[in-house]
């Protein structure tokens, strides 16, 4: 009587189990044909005669064409400078760096420098520098310069790059550039930029100097090059040499 | 009575083993994770910040202006935050108010500062310039036009721009020059004070009610001296960063 107890015990219990392993398989199986149905609701937009989209359900329609593209006038300035095609009212401009006191040794380095701003918005320009085949874990200070060679003129410190291992690197900087000039309000002067005679002198070239006179001794290989101011904090003129420059006499920026 | 107790336990008599160990298993987790979590707690609050330290030491030796605070930062980082006064608008706008954040990452390795300009009560929809400049008040001295601010409908606005700021300055390579900065002497002209202009003559004039104010250079593009007076200013002496 108790064995037979027993065996129904035993029975009734592997019933139990059954029936809740069943019940989680039916459950995860309702679960996921519930998923499947869910995908199967048309969300992708499909085309319409005006060119615009409509999702499903909602009726939104997006346009489906890009807006055009146009070329603004950026004024008389080097033959280096690409203005490119963009989406009014943005304005972006590209041009070349060229190595300059690292061309003997660094003859492919090449620079990009790419300048972006929305004219309408009342906003300031971002500038990002890009930089390939330079002396590798160097840093280097970019200047807004007001001659792209010697003597340079007045100059604006604006950044920094850091070249990695492979001698790429970039920066982004976010400040006035196109318009960028320098003064001195005891003895404000005038002169001429791409839309007219303007405060100040501007600042219409982009260059990179070694941050330290002792990296470009090292790099370079001569221990006779002297300091420069192209840096800032203490000491004085413990900048290195120019290493990279716009090469232009037009304005660049 | 024993089979229905049975019956009654066994769906939890299956789980009980298993979930009693996943329970173990969580709170043991859990436990491990809050004690681990305590010392790194003390000992992000307690890092020494060399950088910090050395500007605190600036404020309190003078060689930064009073109304510089230097934020608790975690290091490498370093944070300047210090107030704009109304100067030209201060009549029309007592109440006018702004604050500069300047965060600075790691000395050697960070490209640029990023600067944020946050201004209340100012002259509403009016755009203004932002200038790092050598003197605080007239006649400003050496200048570098960084950035524009347009405030909103109830004059508030803020600025953003990435930008060198605790070593700018400026300089005519052809004479340089040097001059002294916190640390020491530097190329250049030092440039460590902050003010703010208005970007047009005609929007001062409008909002100060003033149609004898004349045009400054305080504005990029032609025609020159465009801009209007000063709006706000750091209003220190000593420099604020």
């Amino acid at each position: 009587m108790d064995r037979t107890l027993l065996c129904f015990k035993e029975r009734r219990n592997a019933l139990n189990k059954r029936s809740l392993h069943l019940y989680i398989v039916l459950t995860l199986l309702s679960l996921l044909l519930g998923a499947c149905a869910t995908e199967n609701v048309p969300t992708t937009p499909t085309g319409s005669a005006t060119g615009t989209a409509v999702t499903g359900g909602t009726q939104a329609r997006f346009p489906q064409t890009p807006p055009p593209l146009r070329t603004p006038d950026f004024g008389k300035v080097a033959p280096t400078v690409k203005v490119l095609a963009s989406i009014d009212p943005t304005l972006i401009v590209q041009f070349p760096l060229f190595p300059s006191g690292i061309k003997a040794k660094f003859p492919d380095a090449s620079g990009v420098v790419t300048v972006f701003q929305n004219t309408k918005a009342n906003d300031f320009d971002a500038v990002t520098v890009d930089v390939q085949k330079m002396p590798p874990n160097v840093k280097f200070t970019v200047f807004f310069v007001e001659i792209s060679a010697k003597p340079f003129g007045h100059a604006e410190y604006v950044g920094d790059v850091i070249t990695r291992e492979d001698g790429t690197g970039e920066s982004t900087f976010h400040l006035i550039t196109f318009v960028a000039f320098a003064a001195d309000n005891r003895h404000p002067v005038t002169s001429a930029d791409q839309s007219g005679d303007a405060s100040g002198i501007q600042l219409e070239h982009v260059g990179i100097w070694f941050d330290g006179v002792a990296s470009a001794r090292q790099v370079l290989n001569d221990p006779t090059l002297a300091g420069t101011p192209f840096d800032g904090g203490i000491t004085a003129f413990h900048g290195g040499p120019q290493a990279m420059t716009d090469g232009q006499t037009l304005p660049v920026i | 009575m024993s089979t229905l107790q049975y019956r009654r336990r066994s769906p939890l008599a299956v789980l009980k083993g298993p979930f009693l160990l996943l329970i173990a298993m969580l709170a043991s987790v859990l436990c491990g994770s809050v004690a681990s979590a305590a010392p790194r707690q003390q000992q992000a609050s307690s890092a020494f910040n060399a950088n910090a330290q050395l500007l605190k030491q600036m404020v309190q030796h003078g060689q930064l202006a009073p109304s510089v605070k230097i934020v608790n930062t975690l290091a490498p980082t370093t944070i300047v935050q210090f107030p704009l006064f109304p100067s030209g608008i201060k009549q029309a706008f007592p109440d006018a108010t702004a604050l500069v954040t300047i965060v600075r990452g790691d000395r050697d390795d960070s490209t640029s500062d990023t600067v944020t300009v946050d201004v209340q009560k100012m002259p509403p929809n009016i755009t203004f310039t932002i200038f790092f400049i050598e003197l605080a008040n007239k006649p400003f001295g050496n200048v570098q036009y960084v950035a524009d601010l347009t405030t909103r409908g109830d004059g508030s606005g803020e600025s953003i721009f990435h930008v060198i700021t605790l070593v700018a300055f400026a300089m005519d390579a052809r004479n340089p020059g040097t001059s002294q900065d916190q640390e020491g002497t530097t190329s250049g002209i030092n440039l460590e004070h902050m003010g703010m202009w208005f970007s047009s003559l005609i929007d001062a004039q409008e909002v100060l009610n003033d149609t004898t104010l004349t045009g400054t250079i305080f504005d990029g593009g032609s025609p020159p001296l465009h801009a209007g007076p000063q709006a706000m200013t750091d209003g220190q002496d000593a420099p604020v960063f």
